[in-house]
């Protein structure tokens, strides 16, 4: 039963010796040794005696409910999809460094989830999925599983398009307009979202920084597909922001309007004018941050953000 | 990076293939708790995080007060058990996956549990390597083929296996793997008398011991709707576990085939001796004996029942 595949040879068996587990990226450890020192609990490190829901109206609170919801939804790829990088990063017999600090990422975006789904629940509601059922399609995947069990996928690709694109953004947006969440629990929340998010993304840089020296042509044709499918394919389908899908899809008026009037009542999330501005100064920071691996982005077309 | 890209890859579409084979439906995306002891266990998991950097008093830990024999005996004990903990990396995350391709609106309590895992089994793996360290170095390879062997198995790629129902695979390495893993610790602890290493075991033990609940709670919210089929599989992948990986020798080194013991079964013996964190193998014989004793006890509940297997020293357990 458990062992009959691995007799066969239906499973394939790791060559897992010599096994180093000393450090040999020590900024890469450094991340994983401050993770340690920074775990926290939505139950408990958050304010929510302050929360209040009481004190809004029905239609900001649902807006609320909506964008804490489709947070949650996109937090649990990094639950369903992005471990998937871990253990191939065990298979692969990456350097140790990786492997430890991924472990904790895992944790933490676990923890994201409970904690965007917990605010859901106490602003009134959590949705278990969008109004119409064709929006899934945008917001529910990112493929990062997909890519990290494909050999013919390069692990830069993977780390530029995920870390260096999905993930900055996200972050990029948070820090723009955390100072809009006048709420106290919304504010904490997005505060400790946003310092584990830090190191996550200063884990993708460090590592395709360490990397770029041996980058070959096709290493750095293979970020520059990989970052493009992720802006054109993920964030311009909506998978962050519906605002942003060049396609509406099914999404319908009040999800895509929820971001902002949950952001309006201090609540979190964000405006158009917040992409508006936030958006192109991101793809001008990693062009420039990409430029000296020789990679180049291309211009994007976007029908409200112009040619970005 | 692997010395061995072609592997690296065959593995890859090993577990990609097996990936392919679930179609997942994320929607509904249910996260309220549906089996309170499981999710009980997670907020557990989140309120006793440590670190073992600083949770342990490494500089009370004074090596040069034992022999230099006793000292390379506890290294080699504290590298063997760190080549141990490490499948437990891609085992865990593995079976996150696994519930996650499954479905979206079952199984979150379970799912939440798992995201902590690896990051447990990271913080044990460290103190291993922390302990091998200071004892005098970590050994990176057995470097005898029949322990590299018996510690090695693709539990990875089975918890990713759609062949094998989910409550099996929990069973096989929850119920009785994790069980006699955590009853290992307990007698390494019980033994142990230098009090960093008591404190380290501790610590992992206490983990170890939610990994186990986990395992059991998780098998009493299920089994009891298991059809007859799924019911057949939990039994023959924990009767399975039990012949061909335990009494292989996959925990215990005085297991192992004859002439892949040493000197692991001699470092084994000093480092009980010296209270440095290991259990002698009449003891370890002991926990055994009452482990499978337990687990058959425990699959008789739910009127599963456990083989009895056959061993050339132990005859049958």
């Amino acid at each position: 039963m458990l062992i009959d595949k691995e007799r066969t040879g239906a499973y394939v068996l790791e060559s897992r010796y010599p096994l180093p587990l000393a450090s040999a990226m020590p900024d890469v450890w450094d991340l994983w040794r401050r993770a340690k020192t920074l775990e926290w609990d939505p139950q408990t490190d958050i304010p929510w005696e302050e929360l209040h829901p009481e004190r809004y109206p029905a239609e900001q609170l649902l807006a609320a409910q909506m964008y804490w919801s489709r947070r949650t939804w996109g937090e649990y790829g990094a639950i369903s999809e992005s471990p998937a990088l871990l253990l191939r990063f065990c298979l692969e017999r990456q350097l140790p460094d990786l492997q430890f600090f991924f472990t904790m990422r895992t944790m933490e975006e676990g923890r994201h989830a409970e904690a965007s789904w917990l605010m859901a629940e106490r602003l009134g509601r959590y949705f278990p999925q969008p109004q119409n059922p064709p929006t899934a399609g945008a917001v529910g995947t990112h493929g990062v599983r997909r890519m990290a069990f494909d050999p013919e996928t390069s692990l830069e690709g993977i780390f530029a398009s995920l870390v260096c694109a999905a993930e900055e953004i996200l972050i990029d947006v948070f820090k723009a307009t955390v100072h809009k969440a006048t709420n106290p629990a919304v504010r904490r929340l997005m505060e400790l979202i946003l310092r584990d998010e830090v190191r996550h993304i200063a884990f993708g840089w460090q590592c395709l920084d360490a990397w770029a020296p041996s980058f070959t042509q096709e290493t750095v044709r293979n970020i520059e597909a990989a970052v493009t499918t992720m802006i054109e394919n993920v964030e311009f389908r909506g998978y962050r922001n519906l605002w942003l899908a060049i396609e509406g899809g099914s999404a319908t008026p009040a999800e895509i309007d929820a971001d902002r009037i949950s952001c309006e009542a201090g609540l979190g999330g964000n405006t158009p004018e917040d992409e508006m501005r936030v958006f192109p100064e991101f793809l001008r920071k990693i062009r420039k941050r990409m430029a000296p691996w020789g990679v180049n982005l291309p211009m994007f077309d976007h029908p409200r953000l112009g040619k970005v | 990076m692997s010395d061995d890209p072609e592997h690296a890859a065959r593995l890859l579409r090993a577990y990609q293939a097996q990936e392919k084979r679930f179609v997942e439906r994320r929607f509904p995306l249910e996260f309220a708790p549906e089996v309170p002891v499981l999710r009980e266990l997670y907020s557990q998991g989140k309120g006793l995080h440590w670190n073992p950097e600083t949770d342990i008093a490494w500089d009370r830990l004074d090596p040069s007060r034992y022999d230099k024999p006793t000292r390379e005996a506890a290294s080699r004990t504290w590298s063997r058990r760190a080549w141990s903990v490490y499948p437990g990396l891609t085992e865990s995350t593995a079976l996150l996956i696994r519930f996650c391709l499954e479905s979206g609106s079952l199984g979150m309590d379970a799912k939440l549990f798992l995201s902590f895992r690896p990051a447990e089994e990271a913080k044990h793996l460290e103190v291993c390597h922390m302990l091998a360290e200071r004892f005098g170095g970590y050994a990176t390879d057995p470097g005898e083929p029949g322990l590299a062997r018996g510690s090695n198995h693709a539990f990875g790629q089975a918890a990713l296996d759609g062949d094998l129902p989910v409550e099996a695979y929990v069973a096989a390495l929850g119920a009785l793997d994790d069980q006699l893993d955590l009853n290992l610790y307990l007698s390494h602890l019980q033994q142990a008398k230098d009090e960093i290493v008591r404190a380290a075991l501790r610590l992992i033990a206490c983990d170890r011991a939610r990994h186990v609940a986990f395992a059991w709670a998780f098998l009493g919210s299920r089994l009891p709707s298991l059809d007859a089929r799924g019911r057949a599989a939990v039994a023959a992948a924990v009767s399975d576990m039990l012949a061909n990986v335990i009494l292989a020798g996959y925990r215990n080194t005085w297991l192992l085939p004859e002439k892949s013991r040493e000197p692991w079964l001699s470092a084994e013996a000093e480092t009980a001796r010296a209270g440095l964190g290991a259990s002698s193998a009449a003891q370890e014989r002991s926990v055994l004996r009452a482990t499978i004793a337990q687990v058959r006890e425990r699959l008789a509940a739910w009127k599963l029942d456990l083989p009895r297997a056959q061993h050339a020293e132990l005859g049958a357990v």
